[in-house]
């Protein structure tokens, strides 16, 4: 069912092609390319892999019915954290580098997940609206650094760090031109099914899922669950921050993500909240991403068309999910 | 002198797409629906007002279809949260991503072009009172229609029956549909204002704010929208001053930027609307205040008649 | 109101009651829990369909099919729990749902209305008042101008002084008085004898859905009303073995505990459980029962007092804490709390226990362990499920409650509060309930028992406490159990401590 409504938001697009005069089938078989040849395969994994960690991260909260609208801003506070290990230690190994980047990444991400994680707990706040606000406080202050303290001398005035040397590089996976935080998302993807299925802390969302009450009732900490589980759900995606700019960007800049924080929550979704099930929907996300420059590139369309596809087929996943769970409780009035 | 007198006409300017946008979302807020798709509505708004311009001239026609538009894209969110009872963050994300990328999509083949623009209207008389005059009396119609609407619709939240249903609908849900209040249509109808606004806050910024179209008209200004929403406790009054007051940052961060004075950190001012948003968010936390001022008690359930 | 039938699945709350009213009266309505009151003004108040009988009013048959209808009709209802909306103010609460003014609310126009009602029976009120700055005698208050905006000359009350202070209370029935001056109608459900006895120009008693009678004022007297009210003769052969009470396992010194409407539920009580005891809380709910369990299991914070287990303090502790020491929990509300109804049977039967050695490693689960823990209690606690992996919702009644008493016992517990175990229970789960009990008693638990049903508690507990009001006002072995006096106790007019 999932996958037929996946097609049928795909193909939706068609009309949209026609408004802006392009041949939809061009379009189509520009997309499929992407998939069906080795270097938009690879793309696609690479795009994918900040996805799939922040993705990951999000079952978690949202297990609980925590909603963490901040995966963006936990994202660049990740990056920043990882760029700053850069300026800090610019002549250890990689080895080194590398490592503390990781940890990093995580940990600044991880910091500022608490936040919203911890008002939450303690008083009852909004966590929607909470998280949703600092994304723009963490977008600012990567701006704030790479219009200012950090910006790249040689870099001709454009917001953004100078190039990463080679020891602050992910490397490649041997063979492939795919980064190693491939490795890192699916390991993260794999400990965290983990953690939901054999932890007693997953055991305690799933609880808390159900009903705070009941939660209460069994002796659960909220404070003491929400903190861990926010810690390693902006840690994730810190993580992915990092990816980004040690893997792909190779620099920290202005508008380093273009709203994958956003994405993921809906891949998220629908993946159901299980980490093994974002794998593919997050690669296959990032081959949206890669169809998007493609179309871009080949017929001239706006980047924003892989948006369009992305808001499509969600939207027809949402309809087809509701009407399937309410088909027979559906009452207008 | 001047330099005020020009910067605070900016900050009514900036803050017009603001106020419009915030009264909308407030009374859907308050209904108890809470819509993320802002951003997209404004995006679609923008779209359409730009191109009904560019092809008919007829600044009037973009204004009416750019609200249509809004509308219409708030319908699906309406659809499906309130009928099918869908997760209102993934809706309300879905549609931004939508608007977002549907404007962009579109506007494509229009970059960098220019389309007839709304003119400014100064009032007379009115206009040529020192200081004031140039600052408010001097805008263009939409901002006196924003000041008009703000104040309109305050008071039919506040003193009408329409708008004592609105809120109860947000707040106890169960217990107006015991009194006989329809629920869905209430909130069908406060969804579809907030994208009514939305759309009209879109066109602003395609037809005065930027002079032509990019990518990227709205420029997050829906999600400051969201954020004033949440500052101006739901109430439209306060949603002027609000407006204003966010407006005021961005015209000043960029004064101040192109002077050459705090190219150091015009971010941290840009930061302001939404920390001041968190600590609001946090005062209203506190039970008492909670009470008096808070969130709508049921913004972000669907409501099914016949549970709890 | 003839021969009114209203059935629920597994229940007959009216069993063809009559019941009629004249104008100008007073009439108390009274019963127990279950008795069938409220349900029966509901009825009239067109919240619920008679599935069988007929409504005259004044004379004309009516068919009544929502609350705007019996506004219509004049009549009105104050519920027990008021319907309000908080952050509004009293004006906006009062024309809420109103046909008119239909567009601008002409607010100065609704409040001079408002002022001069509230006047005239002399309830005052603040009109720009906002709801929760209100206190609950207040808020009843506006409950009422409601009703009596709207043109109500059918006033029915819910347990009106269940929310009021002593002085509140006689301006209540002041008011109740001078509404019936007037040639209006008062109905005021209640469990209170005393009330309704002072106040009232005639009584109704339903018991299980009946009428038992109704007498008129000079007729009405106390210890007629409690044995009305409670009903049974009660001899039974006490199928319990003679246990000798061992050391206090649970005792509670002076405990005050808040409740949710701003004053305490629970005041200065004291009571002791000990080894192999089971004491039998008695009384209408919402007399402070479900508050001092809270208190107890750790889900209340308590304001004042002590709780001692076994000796030591635990006022303090944690939830998780008093799970550990060997308190076990059977909660009135089976489905939101006690058994999530999302998780599978198994995971449920380690609700409170997953913490604990095998089932948990502080790490890990052990899924092994869990699944075999399961699978013993389906067989021993004979669990009709299709599986231990099928979810909870799919459990009736009764297996579910079996479920969460099967995971609380097999902890060996020290201390087992339960709260009305054997609600909504067929008569074998009832059966079979009661004989877990009263095993756990005889193998040296203590047990705490609410239950509103009388039989239960005679027949199981070895010591009685009637609560009423927050507070214990008798307590008393079984042996030494009186039906009229309890039913006395259990309306506020006798103490025994």
């Amino acid at each position: 069912m999932p996958v037929f409504s996946l097609v049928l938001g795909f193909l939706s697009a068609a009309p949209l092609f026609l408004a802006v005069g392009v041949n939809p089938i061009l379009a189509y078989r520009q997309v499929l390319g992407v998939f069906l040849n080795v270097d938009g395969l690879t793309e696609s994994f690479t795009r994918g892999i900040p996805l799939l960690l922040a993705s990951v991260g999000l079952c978690l909260p949202f297990k609980m019915n925590f909603w963490n609208i901040g995966a963006e801003g936990q994202l660049f506070m990740g990056a920043f954290g990882a760029t700053a290990m850069v300026f800090l230690l610019p002549d250890s190994s990689a080895f080194v580098l590398l490592g503390s980047m990781i940890i990093a990444g995580f940990i600044f991400g991880g910091l500022f997940g608490l936040i919203p994680g911890y008002l939450k707990a303690r008083l009852e706040t909004n966590e929607v609206l909470t998280t949703l606000m600092l994304n723009f406080v963490a977008i600012l202050w990567v701006d704030y650094l790479v219009y200012g303290p950090w910006r790249d001398p040689k870099g001709f005035g454009f917001p953004l760090t100078p190039m990463f040397p080679p020891n602050a590089r992910l490397p490649w996976i041997p063979g492939t031109r795919i980064h190693t935080g491939l490795i890192v998302g699916l390991v993260c993807a794999g400990l965290v099914y983990v953690f939901l299925a054999r932890t007693k802390w997953g055991y305690e969302l799933k609880v808390t899922g159900e009903s705070r009450l009941a939660a209460k009732y069994a002796g659960i900490d909220y404070l003491k669950l929400t903190l861990l589980v926010m810690f390693i759900s902006g840690g994730l995606a810190g993580l992915a921050g990092m990816g980004l700019v040690s893997g792909i960007v190779l620099r920290l800049r202005h508008g380093i993500s273009p709203g994958y924080g956003f994405s993921a929550i809906i891949i998220a979704w629908l993946a159901r909240l299980n980490p093994l099930a974002v794998v593919p929907v997050s690669i296959l996300f990032g081959g949206l991403l890669v169809a998007g420059d493609a179309l871009q590139i080949g017929l001239g369309l706006a980047f924003a068309t892989s948006q369009v596809f992305q808001a499509l087929i969600l939207l027809f996943v949402v309809g087809a999910e509701v009407l399937t769970r309410y088909k027979v409780a559906l009452t207008w009035e | 002198m001047a330099f005020y007198v020009s910067l605070l006409a900016h900050t009514v300017q900036a803050g017009t797409p603001l106020l419009l946008g915030t009264v909308g979302e407030i009374y859907a807020e308050r209904s108890g629906v809470l819509n993320l798709g802002v951003e997209g509505m404004m995006a679609m708004g923008a779209l359409t007002a730009f191109t009904t311009s560019f092809y008919t001239g007829n600044i009037g026609l973009a204004l009416a279809l750019a609200m249509a538009a809004g509308a219409l894209v708030s319908l699906i969110h309406a659809f499906l949260s309130i009928t099918m009872r869908a997760n209102q963050i993934v809706s309300g994300l879905a549609i931004t991503i939508l608007g977002l990328g549907l404007s962009g999509f579109l506007g494509k083949p229009m970059i960098g072009m220019i389309a007839p623009h709304l003119a400014s209207f100064p009032i007379p008389i009115l206009a040529e009172i020192p200081i004031v005059g140039p600052i408010f009396f001097s805008q263009d119609v939409l901002v006196y229609i924003s000041i008009v609407l703000a104040l309109v619709l305050w008071f039919v939240l506040f003193k009408t029956r329409l708008g004592l249903n609105a809120r109860s609908v947000g707040e106890n849900p169960a217990m107006a549909d015991s009194l006989g209040l329809n629920v869905y249509l209430i909130r069908y109808l406060c969804v579809l204002l907030g994208g009514v606004t939305a759309g009209l806050a879109g066109a602003y910024l395609s037809l005065l704010y930027t002079p032509l179209w990019i990518e990227g008209m709205t420029a997050g200004k829906g999600w400051i929208v969201i954020a004033l929403t949440i500052f101006a406790t739901w109430n439209p009054l306060r949603a002027l001053l609000g407006a204003y007051l966010f407006g005021g940052v961005i015209a000043l961060q960029f004064r101040l930027q192109a002077i050459g004075i705090g190219t150091q950190a015009p971010q941290f001012l840009l930061m302001l609307p939404y920390l001041t948003t968190i600590v609001a968010l946090v005062l209203i936390s506190v039970e008492a205040v909670r009470r008096r001022m808070g969130v709508p008690a049921a913004l972000g359930l669907p409501y099914v008649r016949g549970e709890s | 109101m003839n021969g009114i039938v209203k059935r629920f699945p597994g229940v007959v709350a009216n069993d063809h009651v009559d019941f009629e009213l004249r104008a100008g009266e007073v009439h108390g309505l009274l019963g127990e829990n279950g008795a069938g009151k409220t349900t029966l003004m509901n009825v009239l108040y067109g919240i619920h369909r008679p599935d069988e009988g007929e409504i005259y009013i004044r004379g004309e048959k009516v068919s009544i099919g929502s609350p705007r209808e019996a506004i219509n009709l004049g009549i009105g209802m104050v519920h027990q729990h008021f319907k309000l909306v908080e952050p509004h103010t009293v004006l906006e609460n009062i024309l809420l749902g109103l046909k008119e003014p239909a567009f601008i609310l002409n607010l100065k126009h609704a409040a001079d209305k408002v002022l001069e009602i509230s006047k005239r029976y002399e309830l005052p009120i603040d009109p720009r008042a906002r709801i929760w700055q209100l206190s609950m005698g207040e808020r009843q208050r506006v409950e009422i101008l409601k009703a009596l905006y709207r043109g109500a000359n059918i006033l029915v009350l819910d347990e009106p002084t269940s929310v009021l202070t002593p002085p509140e209370t006689k301006e209540l029935f002041r008011f109740i008085a001078q509404m019936a001056s007037e040639g209006r109608s008062v109905v005021f459900i209640t469990h209170k004898l005393d009330e309704v006895m002072a106040a009232s120009d005639r009584v109704t008693v339903l018991r299980a859905g009946r009428n038992v009678d109704t007498l008129p004022r000079d007729q009405l007297e106390k210890t007629k009303l409690a044995s009305m009210m409670v009903g049974r003769e009660v001899l039974f052969t006490l199928r319990k073995s003679p246990v000798v009470a061992g050391e206090p396992v649970l005792e509670l010194n002076q405990v005050t505990v808040m409740g949710d409407k701003g004053f305490p539920a629970v005041k200065n009580l004291t009571l002791t459980i000990r080894k192999g005891e089971i004491l039998g809380v008695a009384g209408i709910a919402g007399n402070g029962q479900r508050e001092l369990t809270e208190a107890i299991t750790g889900m209340r914070p308590i304001l004042s007092g002590q709780v001692r287990l076994s000796g030591k303090e635990i006022d303090r502790e944690s939830i998780s804490r008093r799970i550990e020491e060997g308190i076990a929990y059977v909660p009135e509300d089976r489905v939101g709390v006690a058994a999530p109804q999302g998780l599978t049977v198994a995971q449920d039967l380690v609700l409170r226990r997953y913490r604990e050695k095998p089932f948990s490693n502080g790490v890990f689960l052990n899924q092994r362990e869990i699944e075999g823990n399961a699978e013993t209690l389906i067989r021993e606690f004979k669990i009709m499920v299709s599986g231990k992996d099928a979810t909870a919702r799919t459990l009736s009644g009764g297996n579910l409650q079996k479920l969460i008493l099967a995971r609380e016992l097999s902890g060996k517990p020290k201390l087992i509060i339960a709260v009305y175990p054997t609600r909504g229970l067929d008569v074998g789960a009832t059966e079979y309930v009661r004989s877990l009990l009263l095993r756990q008693r005889e193998a040296g638990t203590a047990l705490l028992m609410v239950s509103e049903d009388l039989d239960e508690i005679l027949s199981l507990s070895d010591k009685i406490a009637v609560m009423y009001g927050g507070e214990v006002v008798g307590t008393f072995p079984t042996s030494e159990a009186n039906v009229e006096e309890i039913g006395l106790m259990m309306g506020g007019s006798l103490r025994k401590n």
